[in-house]
């Protein structure tokens, strides 16, 4: 063979030991995260203060994102705005992963019937397009953040179930499982103190993989007038009320939706970076 | 045994060329016929931010049954010019007897409703003696409770007779409530509107238009138009598009004043503001502290700043009012200079009243912008008068349910539309529970009085008093703002009621030309019936082919989930509150009508009578009847159906169409700049919201380019093409996400099958890479991206909703959105129920797929 054969498998090329992903990624994430944090102490204007004076000014040295149509900072409002996103994406994911997981061990970990009725569980909520379940909950209980986390976490539990069920039964078959086992360790201990930790590594991931989801979940919810209530900004919101004026002040819609993408593309890269960092196959190959 | 598997092969390969034939034939069949119709200067296209629920103005009506049928469907015995005037409609003249108590009106003749039936003073009097029936659901009962009863003197005289004197009979008889219905359609008017107005109903298409067409057997002067659309776009980003890009001619009543300036510079639009009857009102409740206290009430007007206020809110679009009364009504009274903006005063006011540090109170607001808009920018001004309020934003339904019915709100912000409606201030139990004997008189006094001067004088009167109590906070009178194209003439431009009385309209100048034929005509294809033979052909095929045990179990656990899932949706839905009926009706409409209303409805019985009621209706193929159009909702789900399948469809289709490429690349330039490119295009593409993408598209492609139209469909019996086109830009939009997410699923399982044995013995063979990839590879690599698309499917689904609302496209996803919202609950349940099996489906094809992909799955013959 004369021409040299491409690498079956190769780790994606990187400086150090870290993949290029996670560090983009992680840097990015950490980039918003920060923000959200500092507007807990400090934002250029307060986000409350209409001044239609002001209103529908372009980006300038003294709005560098400009004024929506109330004369409201623009980067105040996208500041504050990832407080209120983080948040909820986050404690969505705190619901799906705290009610999966155990749900999902205890499927692989039961066996017959119990495992037969989470996975006709989980089949049952993914039968429902998202976002109508979550415009129907929201509809009953009022729209709003808290309303919004309900949502949005329920729908991460069966993923995180099938995640945790779909290991977890490559585990149990495992030799030192089946020791254990055999020592008279009980199923639900076992699950905790061997299953869960092997396991860990694909949670971290996925969750980073639901956290961006659920950005995404949120903006679409807040789009359409459930999510965070006025005068919390959100996101999702801004680009709704941005629509009609995107021909005369188009900042008003880029500028949220750039911090939708920016934040996502940060959660899914470090999932994915993540991802490439666990998996043993590519630790292998550098 | 040779014979046997033969038949076998040949039975099953038959069924699944019956299965393919049929399929071919129903793409064949949707195929192009006509062109689309050239456009035509007898056409109008009206674009309206509300449908109507049903189409007829005398039972339960919400205004904009008004804004399609008044003037143009049905007359009553007088009618309102756009200036607010009573003039003469049905009857030619009128006369009130000296005590007031009788008038008599003298009818037109030979006048016939729209399928022959006769007008004269019978029907009058069965159109005048329904509205204060029993078990009447007509929203303005109470205004015309002083009517006793109506006498037929001869087929062209009706003397009606009052309980006591009531000037204003006239111009309370040519509201849309009054109009004159025949006695052969009037229980049908709802869905086949018949009336003796110029125009009749040619068709309806629920959540995207609806059609006129001028009739020759109409008593009057034909209009110059002879086919009026309407078409229905509540987005305001989708009117904007529509009118940019030509594709309605007119709104008449434009939901986004933020962009009208765009409109006033373009030399093809007339922008036109006129008056309209909408006073915007900041309601306060009456009845509880601390706005039990005049003081507080005085000091809340004393914080408002009118003039700040319209400009933030509506973009300057606007008039402020002092009292619950419109600029242009009779008799109205300059009162906003009795509270001018003097936050410092209102302090004071609330220091005396005992509120030294101010109060917190919570602001309910309905769901239109004017209220979202007008809510923050008044919670900004009411805080510096040390008013904290907290905004709560409320669906119609709810709004109803909680201020509207059971007065749980402080302050609400709400717009009140009808003419002349200060005697709300008279009705104890209306939201804002104003009780004043003071008032009542006056009142009282208003409706008897004896010449039109007095009666002005005492209408001030009741102006002031409504303002020296603070009632409400009175904020502005909303513009009617018109954006049109410049060469449209006739239509209204003041909105003395609600109503696009177009019997006056007409096109000028040479090339003056319509927006493009959009009807909808003729029966689809029996779409049902197809689809169960073909689906019955399947089961059979995949019975003989995979084991009936198989297939039995996989049936089984599907319909299980699908039935917990009705159970699922019937308790949800059991728990919204808010009543469809008082949705329906309105603001004024009488607690009477609402309670007939929901009696008619079925909203009575037992929850558990109800499910097994609906469970069984279900499985018999009945879907009920829907709430607010009253026809079959079988028939609206197979309406939107046609337009939600096609676009989940397409868009599946073009995901995948570019995730192949795009993975299949990756995976075998793995480690190059390629690879890491397409990688990060796809991360790109993951992270944009397909709203975002939608909103981009629009512009860039409808509003600058002109290829695309910016929202609508027209129907597929209008030819292939044209409805294909319409739901390209959607496709797109929602696919992007998907296609993004499918090729890194797919070059990550290429990647895998690439490690596995097999395929290294291939290599080892001398297959290059690209031949072990597309031989060997994608082949098993289908699994993990069948199970991603089955995934996907009812995310697929939910993007939909957003989507089809953004490029007002009359789909599933719009459809149960609006149902949610107007509390159509059979319309939701059937919805989502549809949605629900559609995924499930979908779920059992992928399993279905599996099999086919799987060879190792395959030794199941029975």
């Amino acid at each position: 063979m004369t021409d040299a054969p491409a690498p079956i498998a190769l780790a994606a090329k990187s400086r150090g030991p870290w993949p290029l992903s996670l560090v983009v990624g992680g840097a990015l994430t950490v980039v918003v995260v920060l923000t959200a944090l500092i507007a807990f102490v400090w934002t250029p204007y307060d986000v409350e203060a209409v001044d239609i004076a002001a209103k529908l000014a372009a980006p300038s040295s003294t709005h560098p994102f400009g004024t929506d149509h109330f004369g409201r900072d623009v980067l105040s409002m996208i500041m504050v705005g990832a407080q209120n996103s983080l948040a909820v994406a986050l404690v969505a994911v705190g619901i799906g992963a705290g009610i999966g997981v155990p749900l999902g061990l205890t499927a692989a970990a039961r066996g017959g019937w119990v495992d037969e009725l989470v996975m006709r569980g989980n089949d049952l909520i993914f039968a429902f397009p998202a976002l109508l379940l979550a415009v129907m909950i929201t509809a009953v209980m009022g729209p709003g953040a808290i309303n919004a986390i309900i949502a949005i976490g329920l729908f991460n539990i069966p993923v995180f179930t099938r995640v945790a069920r779909g290991a977890a039964m490559g585990l149990w078959t495992r030799e030192y499982i089946l020791a254990a086992r055999t020592a008279g360790k009980s199923k639900a201990l076992i699950s905790v103190q061997h299953i869960l930790p092997n396991l860990m590594s694909l949670l971290v991931v996925q969750a980073a993989i639901q956290f961006a989801v659920g950005i995404v979940a949120e903006a679409g919810l807040s789009y359409v007038g459930l999510g965070a209530q006025p005068p919390m900004p959100s996101w999702g919101r801004m680009l709704a009320e941005a629509q009609t004026m995107i021909g005369f002040a188009p900042w008003l819609a880029v500028m949220p939706g750039l911090a939708i993408f920016i934040t996502v593309l940060g959660l899914s890269l470090t999932g994915d970076g993540l991802r490439d960092l666990f998996d043993p196959r590519v630790r292998r190959e550098r | 045994m040779g014979v046997g598997r033969d038949a076998l092969d040949r039975l099953q390969r038959t069924l699944l060329a019956t299965v393919l034939l049929l399929v071919l034939t129903l793409v064949a069949l949707a195929g192009p016929n006509s062109a689309e119709a050239a456009p035509s200067r007898d056409r109008l296209v009206l674009g309206l931010p509300l449908e109507p629920p049903n189409l007829d103005p005398t039972s339960g009506a919400a205004a904009a049954v008004d804004e399609v049928v008044y003037g143009n469907v049905f007359e009553g015995l007088t009618r309102l010019t756009q200036n607010g005037a009573v003039a003469p409609a049905l009857a030619e003249s009128w006369e009130a007897a000296p005590d007031g108590l009788s008038w008599t009106f003298h009818l037109r003749r030979g006048v016939a409703f729209s399928d022959g039936s006769p007008f004269d003073a019978s029907v009058a009097k069965f159109s005048l003696d329904r509205i204060a029936a029993e078990g009447s659901t007509n929203a303005q009962k109470a205004l015309f409770a002083p009517i006793q009863n109506a006498e037929v003197v001869d087929a062209a005289t009706i003397r009606i007779r009052l309980s006591r004197p009531m000037a204003t009979l006239p111009y309370v008889l040519a509201w849309g409530d009054a109009v004159m219905v025949s006695p052969r359609s009037a229980a049908t008017n709802a869905v086949n509107p018949i009336g003796t107005g110029p125009f009749t109903l040619q068709g309806w298409q629920r959540g995207s238009q609806l059609t006129l067409v001028r009739r020759a057997s109409y008593w009057g002067a034909a209009p110059r138009l002879n086919t009026v659309v309407f078409r229905f776009i509540s987005d305001p980003t989708a009117a904007f598009a529509a009118v940019s890009a030509g594709d309605v001619d007119a709104f008449p009543n434009y939901p986004a004043p933020e962009n009208v300036a765009q409109f006033q510079r373009d030399p093809r639009f007339r922008v036109v503001v006129g008056a309209s009857e909408g006073k915007v009102i900041l309601g306060v409740n009456n009845t509880t502290a601390p706005f039990n206290d005049v003081r507080v009430r005085r000091a809340l007007s004393y914080a408002v700043d009118r003039d700040a206020l319209i400009q933030g809110a509506m973009f300057g679009f606007g008039q402020p009012i002092g009292s619950h009364y419109s600029r242009q009504a009779p008799g109205y009274v300059d009162l906003t200079g009795v509270y001018p903006h003097d936050p410092a005063k209102a302090r004071q006011l609330l220091a005396e009243a005992g509120y030294p540090n101010g109060i917190d109170v919570i602001l309910r607001l309905p769901p239109r912008p004017y209220a979202r808009r007008s809510g923050e920018v008044l919670a900004s001004q009411l805080a510096q008068a040390g008013i904290r309020v907290k905004i709560e934003n409320l669906e119609w339904a709810q709004w109803l349910d909680q201020v509207f019915k059971r007065r749980q709100f402080d302050l609400t912000i709400v717009e009140h539309v009808e003419p002349m409606d200060y005697d709300i201030y008279g009705r104890k139990d209306y939201y804002f529970g104003y009780d004043s004997p003071a008032f009542d008189a006056l009142l009282a006094q208003v409706q008897a009085a004896p010449d039109e001067p007095t009666r002005l004088r005492l209408l001030g009167d009741l102006q002031r008093r409504i303002s020296d109590d603070a009632v409400n906070a009175f904020l502005f009178q909303s513009s009617r703002i018109g954006v049109w194209k410049a060469d449209l003439n006739g239509l209204w431009i003041n909105g003395p009621i609600a109503a696009n009385d177009i019997t006056g309209a007409y096109w000028t100048g040479a090339g003056a030309t319509g927006a493009a034929a959009t009807e909808r005509t003729g029966a689809g294809l029996p779409w049902g019936w197809i689809s169960l033979v073909a689906g019955a052909a399947l089961l059979a095929f995949v019975g003989l082919r995979f084991g009936a045990a198989w297939l039995l179990k996989k049936l089984g656990g599907h319909a299980l989930t699908l039935l917990a899932a009705t159970v699922v949706i019937f308790l949800l839905l059991q728990v919204v509150p808010g009543d469809p009926a008082s949705y329906m009706m309105g603001l004024n409409a009488s607690p009477d009508s609402i309670a007939a209303l929901r009696q008619q409805m079925g909203l009575e019985g037992s929850g558990v009578e109800r499910y097994f009621a609906w469970l069984g209706d279900l499985l018999t193929g009945r879907f009920g009847t829907s709430y607010t159009y009253q026809v079959p909702v079988g028939g609206l789900i197979a309406e939107r159906l046609a337009v939600s399948a096609p676009l989940a469809l397409m868009a599946t289709v073009l995901s995948l169409a570019v995730a192949l490429p795009i993975g299949v690349m990756a995976a075998s330039r793995r480690g190059t700049a390629i690879d890491t490119g397409l990688i990060g295009v796809t991360q790109v593409g993951v992270a944009l919201p397909n709203f975002w993408i939608a909103m981009l598209l629009i512009l860039l492609f409808s509003v600058n380019l002109g290829w695309f139209s910016a929202g609508g469909f027209p129907g597929w019996s209008q030819g292939f093409w044209p409805a294909f086109k319409a739901l390209i830009l959607p496709a797109v939009a929602l696919a992007a996400p998907q296609a993004a997410i499918l090729a890194r699923v797919l070059r990550t399982a290429l990647l895998d099958t690439m490690n596995e044995d097999y395929v290294r013995t291939a290599r080892a063979k001398g297959l290059s890479v690209n031949q072990a990839l597309w031989r060997h590879a994608l082949r098993n690599a289908w699994i993990p991206v069948l199970t991603i698309l089955g995934l996907q499917f009812p995310f697929l689904l939910a993007g939909g909703i957003i989507i089809e609302n953004v490029f007002s496209l009359p789909g599933l996803g719009r459809l149960v959105f609006q149902a949610i919202t107007q509390r159509d609950l059979i319309v939701v349940q059937g919805v989502v129920v549809v949605l629900v099996f559609a995924v499930v489906l979908v779920s059992f094809l992928i399993d279905l797929a599996y099999l086919f992909a799987d060879p190792r799955l395959r030794g199941r013959r029975a």
